[in-house]
């Protein structure tokens, strides 16, 4: 069996994973990254996108508040690229408690959020097709936030500083040899082949799935799985993110998208992380309360649900209701907690605070191993973002407007050209559909992939990389996976759509009879 | 204005009911909202490809066991008589398309992905595609046309479970440009019609084919003179040509518009799109006029009879709100097929059986739509082609062959109702 070395191994490769090993590759250690699937494949990719000003958490959760604002600033200059300044508001509509204004005032006067109130008719000529009876609004710095952007961007810089990002890489078992963890046995699950990678500390940054990886070493980390739901709605209904000004709750934000926007998110405990399928209910609750923020809502046309899991830290058991666990993050030194040196445990917090939970994780490898290295993630710049410039809607647009028609469109809706895919094919080594999705936002749009995934899987197989079995099997499991998002909203022009699509793919080209 | 009979919608099944009673000397206007689906599809007439895994040789057999299985189908509301006549009167009336085949065997076309994929009928442009002899086979794509891929076709052809051995292979040629970037069908078909891709076409294949390949190209081969463009390859090329259909739109079925559409002026019919139905005035079960909405104004049509051709959810004859209401759009009738409440409407299996597929309009043996009961909403309304309820045509690969078969059927209802009604003619 063949080995790999490093100062340390980070498992897990979401927006924790992957900044913490940035921090530490900037901090000169050798770095490892393994992550079971592709890169941003768990929460992080299934998150609601918004990069927090701290407004949601002013009253109940201060110190959360604070972090966020500081991390907000810090992004903005250090990961413009991966942001949209959607700016955000805070509304009262008349199903909130007229109470929590004051409230709110004060949680930001105390934690340092900046909020202005604004009239009623102002936020109304912002966001003219907001319920007109809201009763309050404010206006908080909060932004859009591309988490494949940022993971993917961590990873470079991580890459430029000298770590291996290896995705598809599974943690199977921990090493620990008297009390201490020595590394890990990781499996390739694209070759099937498993070996052992020695470090001297591992970060366990496997969010949800972190009490997992906690038990291979022998400790207890006691992460609690919270789903939550999201729906994209096809139109950018709002322009800036709009939050509703109450107590944290299901359903309370409404989020652009580049040229979507997004509805969430629900809240509720699942025993297994990996299953998380979308109930009737958790749609039907998300329409009723976009439909107060925006009337229509609930017939407006939906895109696509999806679900996350948030990594919940607890170290009491009896917690009834998932929103009271905090939202700050949980640093655990198994050293400390249960005298197992090598190992730390990252886990809980928020995307809009991944750079702090990286830091304070370097911080606890560096107290480890007895050495002082300084972090310098707040003032080091993402690749991409060297520019401080934040993205905007019109960036795809206007890259392809110079020369409109030098190339095949593959995917009309997210603009996506030929030799883009072909280059992204090629440069990931993939067969895999979906994680080409993710990279590029194939198949994102209005039509769901309805058009562009026979051209994209014509092209997957014309390299000469890729038989035909291979590229089949590409194509319907991306029309599998793509169902599950699918199946909870179908009603008005999305089950239009869906039948269009079901003609496309079962009708003309019959893939359901494909050679196996 | 007065009508003997108005269609609603300018899909397959309304052509087709209106272009049959027009020959038979009814006065007919057509109104619809667009053109329908039939620019998005293949142009094939496809009676019955499959039942469950099993691929159909013989619908004429077949829809006997269809028939046990699904009782609602609309197969079930016409006899196989009628089946049979509706496909033999298509391939008359438009024979300038060149449609052969029939309800005793399927023809095995190749699909663009490389499935073999049954139909009773095919425009010739696609006959020499037929796979159930065997044969080998030589795919070309354009470079620039993004949908359509040969060598994945002929990779998963040469795998496809086939009567008789068949052999693929691909090729990809790259037409002289005439700007850079997509090359869209019509753009194509622009070409082929004015001849100048034909003889490119001849010149770039010289030497690149071998002995009894035939050619199967992407179906961009004209829209005004398709026909002779492949007369014209086959000729010159000694060898069958064909066309492979493929994603919308669709040029074969935009010249299967054209021809049942200026079939149907010259017969006499009107025909007024871009304008919807909104309503009807009934008066002790019959609705005697009909309300027309378009751009401008709303006008009220007087009719004998009515024929709903709006087609199925694809087409906004039906629609399904949030809470998971169905909905007929152009008269509200009783929607048959749909979940009751709280009841799961799709599940998560991308190609298992959908509770929602078979929703639709329930009708009679004259395909008069019912309500709970049984008993015709209206005693002149009648329906046709995918509005109606009780198939998965997606799955059956049955969707223009109902359209066929029930509009032609509602027009023998309407001309004759004493002498159609299934009961005991089926079997
Ligand atoms: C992309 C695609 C591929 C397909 N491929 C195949 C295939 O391979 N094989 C197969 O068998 N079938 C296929 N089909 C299905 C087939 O085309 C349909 O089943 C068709 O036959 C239905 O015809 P129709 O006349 O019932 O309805 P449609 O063609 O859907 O026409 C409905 C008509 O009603 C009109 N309308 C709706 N509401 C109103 C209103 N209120 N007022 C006025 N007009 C109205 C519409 O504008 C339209 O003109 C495909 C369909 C699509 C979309
Ligand atoms: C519904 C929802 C909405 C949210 N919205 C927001 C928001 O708007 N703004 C915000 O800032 N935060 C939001 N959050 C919180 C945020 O998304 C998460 O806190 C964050 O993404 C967690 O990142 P992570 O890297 O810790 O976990 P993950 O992204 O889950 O990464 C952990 C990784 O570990 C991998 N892994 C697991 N087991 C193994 C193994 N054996 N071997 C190798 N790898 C393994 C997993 O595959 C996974 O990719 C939201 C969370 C949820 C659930």
């Amino acid at each position: 069996m063949s080995s790999l070395e490093a100062d340390v191994l980070v498992i897990g490769g979401g927006s924790t994973g992957a900044g913490v090993a940035r921090d530490a590759a900037l901090r000169g250690f050798t770095t490892i990254l393994v992550e079971r699937r592709d890169l941003v494949d768990g929460t992080t990719g299934r998150f609601h996108g918004l990069l927090h000003s701290g407004g949601r958490y002013a009253v109940k959760d201060p110190s959360a508040a604070v972090e966020c604002i500081a991390e907000n600033r810090i992004l903005r200059r250090v990961a413009a690229d991966c942001l949209e300044d959607t700016g955000g508001l805070f509304v009262a509509t008349p199903w909130d408690d007229p109470d929590y204004g004051d409230l709110f005032v004060k949680g930001c006067e105390a934690t340092g959020v900046p909020a202005e109130e604004i009239p009623v008719a102002e936020a109304l000529r912002r966001e003219p097709r907001l319920n007109a009876e809201i009763r309050r609004a404010f206006v908080v710095p909060d932004a859009a936030l591309d988490p494949w952007k940022l993971v993917w961007g961590c990873a470079r810089s991580a890459e430029q500083h000298g770590a291996r990002i290896l995705p598809y890489h599974r943690v199977l078992d921990l090493e620990v040899v008297d009390q201490r963890v020595l590394g890990a046995l990781v499996r390739d699950e694209h070759s099937g082949e498993e070996f052992r990678i020695h470090s001297k500390v591992v970060v366990n940054a496997a969010g949800a799935w972190a009490g997992q990886i906690a038990t291979l070493a022998g400790c207890v980390v006691n992460v609690r799985a919270g789903m939550g739901v999201m729906i994209a709605m096809n139109h950018r209904i709002v322009n800036s993110a709009v939050n509703r000004l109450k107590f944290p709750a299901d359903g309370d934000i409404l989020l652009p998208l580049r040229t979507a926007c997004v509805i969430g998110t629900t809240d509720v405990f699942v025993p297994d992380p990996d299953d998380t399928e979308i109930g009737r209910d958790a749609v039907d609750l998300l329409l009723d309360e976009g439909e107060k923020l925006v009337p229509g809502f609930r017939e407006a046309r939906a895109l696509h649900a999806w679900a996350g899991v948030r990594p919940l830290f607890e170290d009491t058991r009896d917690v009834a209701e998932t929103r009271d666990v905090t939202r700050s993050h949980a640093l655990l030194d198994h050293m400390a907690r249960e005298g197992v040196a090598g190992f730390v445990t990252i886990t809980g917090g928020k995307t809009t605070t991944f750079r702090l939970m990286a830091e304070v994780a370097v911080d606890a490898v560096c107290r480890q191993l007895g050495v002082e290295r300084r972090c310098t993630t707040a003032e080091e710049p993402l690749p991409g973002s060297e520019s401080h410039t934040l993205y905007g809607l019109d960036t795809r647009l206007a890259a392809r407007e110079p020369v409109p028609q030098s190339e095949e469109i593959i995917c009309e809706c997210e603009l996506i050209t030929r030799s883009r895919l072909e280059q992204t094919i090629k440069r990931r080594a993939t067969t895999n559909l979906d994680d080409i999705r993710r990279l590029l936002r194939l198949a994102m749009g209005p039509c769901q992939g309805g058009f562009c995934i026979y051209r994209a899987t014509g092209i997957l197989h014309h390299g000469d990389r890729v038989d035909h079995t291979e590229a089949n099997r590409a194509l319907v499991s991306f029309l599998e996976e793509r169902w599950k998002g699918l199946h909870p909203i179908l009603h008005g022009d999305q089950l239009r759509q869906a039948r269009l699509d079901d003609w496309i793919f079962q009708g003309i080209l019959d893939v359901e009879h494909l050679p196996a | 204005m007065s009508y003997d009979t108005l269609v609603v919608g300018a899909g397959l099944a309304g052509l087709t009911t209106a272009l049959r009673l027009t020959e038979q000397g009814q006065k007919v206007v057509i109104v619809a909202r667009g053109v329908g689906a039939t620019h998005l599809a293949p142009a094939t007439v496809d009676v019955l490809g499959y039942l469950g895994e099993e691929r159909v040789d013989s619908p004429a057999s077949a829809l006997t066991t269809l028939l046990t299985d699904v009782p609602g189908h609309p197969y079930g509301r016409v006899s196989r008589q009628q089946i049979g006549a509706s496909l033999e009167w298509f391939c008359r009336r438009l024979e300038r398309l060149g449609y052969a085949g029939g309800l005793d065997h399927n023809g095995l076309f190749p699909t663009a992905i490389g499935v073999a994929r049954p139909s009773a009928l095919a425009p010739r442009t696609m006959l020499g595609g037929d796979l159930r002899d065997g044969g080998r086979f030589l795919f070309v794509g354009l470079r620039g046309f993004k949908d359509f891929h040969p060598s994945l076709l002929a990779d998963n052809l040469a795998h496809a479970r086939l009567p008789a051995p068949v052999t693929a292979r691909a090729l990809e040629l790259e037409p002289p440009a005439e700007r850079r970037g997509d090359l869209s069908g019509r753009l194509l078909a622009r070409r082929f019609d004015s001849g100048e891709l034909t003889d490119w076409l001849v010149r770039a294949l010289q030497g690149r084919v071998e002995a009894e390949e035939r050619v199967g190209l992407p179906p961009v081969l004209g829209l005004r003179r398709a026909d002779e463009t492949l007369a014209d390859l086959e000729n010159r090329l000694e060898r069958h040509v064909f066309e492979v259909p493929t994603l919308p739109p669709s040029i074969p079925g935009m010249r299967l518009y054209d021809t049942l559409t200026a079939a149907l002026r010259k017969a006499g019919a009107r025909l007024v799109i871009n304008a919807a139905v909104v309503g009807a005035q009934a008066h002790d079960g019959q609705i005697e006029s009909v309300q027309v909405a378009s751009a401008a104004t709303t006008m009220s049509y007087r009719t004998h009879s009515v024929v709903l051709a709006s087609g199925g959810f694809a087409s906004g004859g039906l629609t399904l709100d949030s809470r998971g209401a169905a909905r007929e759009t152009v008269f509200d009738l009783p929607v048959a097929g749909v979940p009751e409440d709280g009841a799961t409407r799709f599940v998560a299996g991308y190609f298992d059986a959908q509770p929602l597929s078979r929703a639709g309009v329930a009708v009679d043996d004259l395909l008069r739509p019912t309500d709970r009961d049984g008993s015709p909403v209206y005693r002149n309304l009648h329906a046709a082609g995918a509005i109606l309820a009780g198939a998965v045509p997606w799955k059956e690969k049955s969707g223009t062959g109902i359209s066929v078969a029930t509009g032609y059927a509602a027009a023998d209802a309407i001309l004759a109702p004493s002498a159609v009604g299934v009961s005991g003619s089926i079997g």
